[in-house]
């Protein structure tokens, strides 16, 4: 139990940190003063260059990788949301890879490669959502954080090693060494997150925005977890494991934040919608193949509630449906594509999706009749002569 | 099956048990019949990875880029050096731009998993694959087309060099000695390299050479000569006598 | 929202893991019907195979060349509702599919694909053609995929065909890098899998 309480202290202090800093950091947008922006920084001391030349190696990696997506549209879409956000002086260093991995994550290299996941884009529902998120890894990027992160995980490391040999029953000191570490990647994170915002405040974005990111963050790791037969599990203070500080305390001083300010800004015109159309069907697939309902269902009600529920989200959420494959389920699914049918803009494979629903649901003449649709409408799909023998049997 | 995890996995295992000589492990293979014949072979050198750094006492890699810098530098000068006396020409890989240049890195990394399989499946004796048990045998290779790359038509060798260095800092030699007396083996250092080379009409690799307990200091010209002599251990021919160890000063 | 930090995580995985136990790989000889993953799958190779002595999972094994990294044959046999494909390394976050007794033949490479997705923890995956094709005398399917690992740009081919035969999935897989080693043994897995009977 010595460990959970630990947990329970640095979890505490760090919120505490966090809520004083809020106090004196809340002005008016005025004084929401930037640190001084220095371009082209060279690295110095070893551990710096070593830091950097591992990041010039991936970057190199990344220019070959299958795994980036090069359409120059979507590209130009998240660097103008980056330049928004953070200013064009600094967004021009920068050198923006879209990864297709369906989760939510960013991060930059002190080389100045940003890297963005498809899920991250799949998640955000405006620009500035988007710009939150990228003007938090930025900050990170300024602060230059990625060499400090790096030192004091040595110094962590090096305890628990000691630890395990010397002590031989050493879990304790173990995990209070590991503690350490995430305690300080916690502070960086909140002094990204603060940065971040007040990039955003000086922005054209609404400084509500990030509180918004954490808000959703937190409901659907809640979502993943009761999908998956488990607790809820979103915490009230810093899990001892956490690298990061917990969602909630995110959301809450991010708000606070952002409440703290008096906004008064034109309403710009969102075109995350549109830049993300020709993507948002093909970043639902992957997220709907990841086996996780919970968590899948959570990011397409959320997506509906910005937009309405449209067709590819309707086409998205029969697949899910119909994957979990529960006899419910399959009723679920049967009616979403259908619903999507009906609107008249539906991807062929709708009929595909309706008619395997209902033959898997035991309505098999209806179920081929809408097989033999997709069949007729697609004579050459890939699939065709196996769907073929289920419409014939 | 996939098994994302299985490099990891058998890096741990060879660093766990390197420190135990019951599982002993061979570090040099050939084709059979194999020999370079002096003042004949064009040989391209195919970008090599070299990575140096130092091993904390946790076992957590720190990069040095100044190392690693010198290191390149380095086996580059002792590896021309030791071909030329041999009469033969070794020439830096000109890396395509472009489409070419995926296609290359995917060969790079066809040879570290040809490389790794030849570790695990034919020099680990306890792992070994029973049809690479057979006598004199050493069938490996990564296909005729690798001498359709662009800039290899003239070439008739290739020449694969990774080396990975984490010199153990003295917080990790002393946590060594500690580990010694409490029964756990805890190695100082990574140093493990390996060399191989592709016969470019054939495709087969005809000669690789593995090493995960390495010597030589690859930031020093001298250690650097002999980290290359260590790399070309069983090089059919020995090629890496004479010419590098003596002579620092020439390589510069 | 971090930088990750791999060497990090490597080094602390050190104090999590202990080596596994060494298995024995063993010979299959050509021209003999044998006995796959603990099932009543048969099969009789044209040429000689490497056994794994390590197995994905409790029903099923794995043959190879050149190890598998190279070229990998893969037999499930009978795989129960409710199990996944193969061994979980993450049950609790990151549970893998699991098969169904209602499966229809068209679910069996989505099992794979997903399966997959979840493993390697990318979106690289994807199913490129699809047949019906007997198996073992039951009405299967056939089909080829292609996927890379996470921080891979080498291209990996597979081809795979299964059914589900009274609520159970059995299945054979292919895999080998694109370049060389995929057409190298293709047409060895494919008598492998002609030959299957249950």
């Amino acid at each position: 139990m010595r460990t959970h309480v630990a947990a329970l202290l640095l979890g505490a202090t760090v919120f505490a940190s966090g809520a004083a800093g809020m106090a004196t950091g809340a002005g008016d947008t005025g004084r929401l003063a930037l640190p001084t922006y220095s371009q082209a920084y060279t690295p110095t001391t070893v551990d710096e260059r070593g830091v950097w030349m591992e990041a010039d190696e991936d970057e190199r990696r990344l220019r070959e990788s299958p795994s980036v997506i090069r359409d120059p549209a979507l590209n130009a879409y998240v660097r103008g949301v980056l330049c928004r956000t953070v200013g064009d002086d600094r967004c021009r260093s920068v050198r923006i890879y879209i990864e297709r991995v369906p989760a939510f994550n960013a991060s930059m290299a002190p080389n100045g490669t940003m890297i963005v996941w498809s899920g991250l884009l799949l998640r955000v529902r405006n620009e500035a959502e988007l710009g939150a998120i990228l003007g938090h890894e930025f900050g990170h990027f300024e602060l230059r954080h990625s060499v400090l992160g790096f030192r004091n995980r040595r110094s962590g490391t090096d305890l628990m090693a000691w630890a395990s040999i010397l002590i031989r029953n050493s879990g304790d000191i173990q995990y209070a060494a590991i503690g350490q570490i995430y305690a300080f990647d916690r502070a960086q994170e909140r002094e990204a997150d603060m940065i971040g915002f007040r990039y955003l405040a000086r922005s054209c974005y609404p400084g509500s925005a990030a509180a918004d990111v954490w808000d959703h963050i937190m409901g659907e790791s809640d979502a993943t977890a009761l999908g998956r037969r488990g607790r809820a599990q979103h915490k009230y203070v810093a899990g001892f494991f956490a690298s990061h500080p917990t969602e909630l305390a995110r959301a809450t001083y991010l708000r606070a934040a952002s409440l703290g300010i008096a906004e008064a800004k034109s309403v710009v015109v969102d075109t995350h919608q549109a830049a993300m159309a020709a993507w948002l069907p093909i970043f639902l697939n992957d997220q709907i193949k990841l086996n996780d309902f919970g968590g899948s269902e959570y990011i397409l009600a959320n997506l509906a509630a910005g937009s309405g529920w449209t067709t590819p989200l309707l086409y998205a959420r029969g697949e899910l449906y119909r994957e979990r494959g529960n006899p419910r389920d399959l009723v679920s699914a049967a009616q979403f594509y259908q619903e999507a049918i009906g609107r008249g803009d539906a991807p062929v494979e709708a009929y595909r999706g309706l008619g395997l629903a209902l033959l898997r649901n035991q309505q098999a003449a209806e179920g081929q009749a809408a097989l033999a649709t997709y069949l007729r409408l697609k004579p050459a799909a890939p699939d065709a002569a196996l769907i073929a023998t289920l419409v014939s049997q | 099956m996939v098994k994302p995890f299985r490099t990891l996995l058998a890096a741990l295992c060879l660093s766990l048990l390197a420190a135990a000589p019951a599982f002993a492990q061979e570090k040099t293979g050939a084709k059979p019949g194999f020999v370079l014949k002096p003042g004949t072979a064009r040989v391209v050198l195919m970008r090599p990875s070299i990575l140096v750094g130092a091993q904390s006492t946790g076992g957590m890699f720190e990069p040095n880029a100044d190392w690693t810098d010198q290191a390149k530098e380095n086996l580059a000068a002792a590896l021309a050096a030791a071909q030329t006396g041999l009469g033969n020409s070794v020439v830096a890989y000109a890396e395509p731009v472009g489409a070419d240049s995926a296609r290359v890195a995917e060969y790079q990394e066809l040879f570290d998993a040809v490389a790794s399989s030849v570790i695990e499946y034919q020099f680990f004796a306890g792992n070994r694959l029973p049809t690479k048990k057979r006598k004199d045998q050493f069938e490996w290779g990564l296909g005729r087309e690798v001498g359709a790359l662009p800039g290899l038509a003239n070439a008739d060798y290739a020449l694969f060099i990774t080396t990975e260095d984490h010199f153990g800092s003295t917080g990790r030699k002393v946590l060594q000695l500690f580990a010694a007396m409490a029964n756990v083996g805890v190695t100082a250092g990574v140093h493990k390299g390996f060399a191989g080379l592709v016969d470019l009409r054939t495709g087969d690799l005809v000669w690789l050479n593995a090493d995960m307990q390495m010597g030589g200091d690859v930031c020093d010209p001298a250690g650097a000569g002999k980290r290359v002599r260590q790399l070309f251990e069983g090089f059919p021919g020995k090629p890496v006598e004479a010419p590098v160890s003596g002579t620092p000063a020439a390589v510069r | 929202m971090s930088i990750t930090y791999r060497t990090g995580l490597s080094a602390l995985a050190v104090f999590a893991l202990a080596a596994p136990a060494m298995a024995g790989n063993t010979l299959i000889p050509p021209g003999l019907r044998v006995a796959v993953a603990k099932s009543a799958m048969t099969v009789v190779p044209s040429i000689e195979w490497n056994k794994l002595g390590a197995r994905p999972g409790r029903n099923s094994e794995s043959w190879t060349q050149d190890g598998d990294d190279l070229n990998d044959l893969t037999f499930y046999g009978g795989i129960e509702a409710g199990r996944p494909l193969f061994r979980e390394v993450d049950k609790k976050n990151q549970p893998l599919p699991k098969v169904s007794a209602t499966m229809l033949i068209t679910d069996i490479p989505v099992l794979l694909e997903n399966s997959y997705r979840v493993a390697l923890g990318a979106a690289s995956f994807k199913v490129d053609l699809v047949e019906p094709l007997p198996f073992a005398g039951n009405k299967g399917v056939r089909f080829t995929y292609s996927f890379s690992k996470q921080n891979e740009t080498l291209q990996r081919r597979g081809e795979a065909r299964g059914a589900v035969i009274a609520g159970k999935l059995y299945l054979i897989t292919y895999e080998a890098p694109g370049l060389y080693y995929y057409d190298r043994s293709a047409a060895a897995f494919r008598a492998v899998a002609e030959s299957v009977r249950l």
